[in-house]
């Protein structure tokens, strides 16, 4: 079907052209530039762990390691299992530290409290600890994400 | 809303001003014209630096244990950071190519004539500041190529007496080249010389908006009519396709081609064979390589930095030295000027050989 007149004019279509390229090679150069300056998040799939470092702990009993940048905390639990938290607080990401008397984890920012197994129980945390899966491989204690294989 | 908002800035900073100059300017059509792409040239480079520069300087460790390992992870490790790098490396080239280019073209058509010669003269004074900028960029690598450069580069001024070995001593931060130079080159690379080139830029820029394009001798004696095409919008959008070209071979240039990364420089290791500086610099270091120990009694070298002193020295004032440049004086300058890039393009030919 043949229309009457044209859908747009001449200047429109060229200007859409041109408009539409210089936009295209806007976005080409801006892609490198935004990824550049948004690096890829950097926390480690798993850690591995000398397990003998660990295998003496008493059940109960808090041990730190190193989470890639942040601090972690391995504890055994009653049954001999291992469990680990990430000691970075819910609220405001300052690290916690663990009060071995009161069996509990603490954070000095903002008064937070985390009972033994990484609950908040007072001050303003919302969520719980992050927990991760600490499982004996061979000689090594290897702590992972939850959902890594 | 967008009508009253832009009457609310003009009413407080006069920006008309500046849009009503802009829209009246225009740039003289003839056949020298075409040089007149070269200035907006460097500033694109120019500007470009400035970004990836900028960008690299996120991710670069100024200090000699972390220099090297930081451009591998710009390299390797960080999101398109090979690319950012490679763009920073060519642009340099590209703009120092083109500063060369700007200032040779200029010379040959003698826009530095009166009332122009404090363009030329800050224009020198820029091409220096861009040289600084590629010698200290070169260093912050640290691998040992870069940390060979340096050393030959900052052992030249010794040559000058009384104040050589100041000179020396202030750009090494010391006798030797140590992780002091690293930090007073980055400190130079993107504090001091980006001040100092754009204090320059804008005293440049001014003079060329205020005098205006200059119109060759030619056109001026009246042989030829004066054409003139509006720069706003007719000149800016030519520059524009200007720019595009050049970006794109640059870009290519860069995707094709990146830079590689010498092993961390090592203080105690010998020269690396086949050791050159940069090719803008190569040049001089054939100059330098051709003079004898000693010529009489006085060292060679000393003779010879002493002559590049004064050539540069007599090029700074190049306006008031061809004050006749259309009688046989300017002649003899244009001449000149065909000599020194001849000698330059030999000398870094014969230096790339060697």
């Amino acid at each position: 079907m043949k229309i009457q007149h044209s859908l747009f004019t001449r200047r429109e279509f060229l200007n859409g052209l041109l408009g539409g390229w210089l936009g295209a090679l806007a976005a080409t150069v801006l892609y490198p530039v935004i990824k550049f300056v948004f690096p890829p998040y950097m926390e480690p799939d798993k850690v591995a762990l000398l397990f003998s470092d660990y295998k003496d702990m008493e059940p109960g009993a808090v041990k730190p390691f190193a989470w890639g940048v942040k601090p972690g905390f391995i504890k055994k639990k009653e049954d001999g299992s291992y469990l680990a938290f990430v000691g970075v607080c819910t609220h405001l990401d300052c690290n916690v530290s663990y009060m071995v008397d009161q069996k509990k984890f603490y954070c000095a920012c903002h008064d937070g409290w985390y009972d033994e197994s990484g609950k908040n129980i007072a001050g303003p945390p919302p969520k719980p600890l992050r927990q991760l899966r600490a499982e004996v491989e061979g000689e090594s204690l290897v702590v992972k994400k939850e959902g890594v294989a | 809303m967008g009508r009253s908002l832009s009457a609310w800035f003009e009413d407080r900073l006069g920006f008309s001003a500046v849009m009503g100059f802009l829209r009246k300017k225009t740039v003289p059509l003839n056949k020298h014209t075409i040089w007149s792409y070269t200035g907006s040239a460097i500033l694109l480079f120019f500007g470009i630096q400035v970004v990836t520069g900028i960008m690299l300087a996120f991710y670069y460790r100024p200090t000699l244990e972390e220099a090297n390992k930081s451009v591998a992870r710009i390299m390797t490790d960080v999101p398109l950071g090979w690319i950012i790098r490679s763009v920073h490396f060519w642009s340099a080239s590209a703009m120092i190519v083109t500063v060369f280019i700007h200032l040779f073209s200029s010379w040959m058509i003698k826009s530095y004539r009166k009332p122009r010669e404090l363009t030329w003269m800050t224009g020198v004074l820029l091409l220096v500041a861009s040289l600084f900028f590629g010698f200290t960029g070169y260093l912050l690598p640290w691998d040992d190529l870069s940390l060979s450069a340096t050393k030959v580069g900052t052992d030249i001024p010794r040559s000058i007496p009384i104040v050589g070995e100041w000179v020396t001593k202030f750009l090494r931060g010391g006798d030797d080249v140590t992780g002091d130079t690293l930090s007073r080159f980055f400190s130079f690379h993107i504090c001091i010389l980006p001040l100092f080139l754009l204090l320059l830029l804008a005293i440049h820029i001014y003079l060329i908006q205020k005098q205006g394009i200059s119109i060759p001798l030619g056109v001026e004696a009246g042989k030829e009519k004066l054409k003139e095409l509006p720069f706003w919008p007719n000149f800016v959008y030519r520059e524009i396709i200007v720019w595009l070209v050049l970006f794109g071979v640059l870009i290519t240039a860069a995707v094709f081609l990146p830079p590689s990364l010498g092993k961390v420089a090592d203080l105690m290791a010998p020269a690396p064979k086949g050791i050159k500086p940069e090719w803008y610099f190569l040049f001089l270091f054939q100059t330098l390589k051709l003079f004898p120990g000693k010529i009489f009694f006085i060292n060679g070298d000393t003779i010879a930095v002493f002559l590049i002193v004064a050539a540069v020295v007599l090029f700074f004032f190049l306006p008031f030295l061809d004050n006749k440049p259309d009688k046989m004086k300017g002649k003899v300058i244009t001449w000149l000027a065909w000599a020194a890039i001849a000698y330059a393009v030999a000398m870094s030919i014969w230096s790339l050989l060697t």
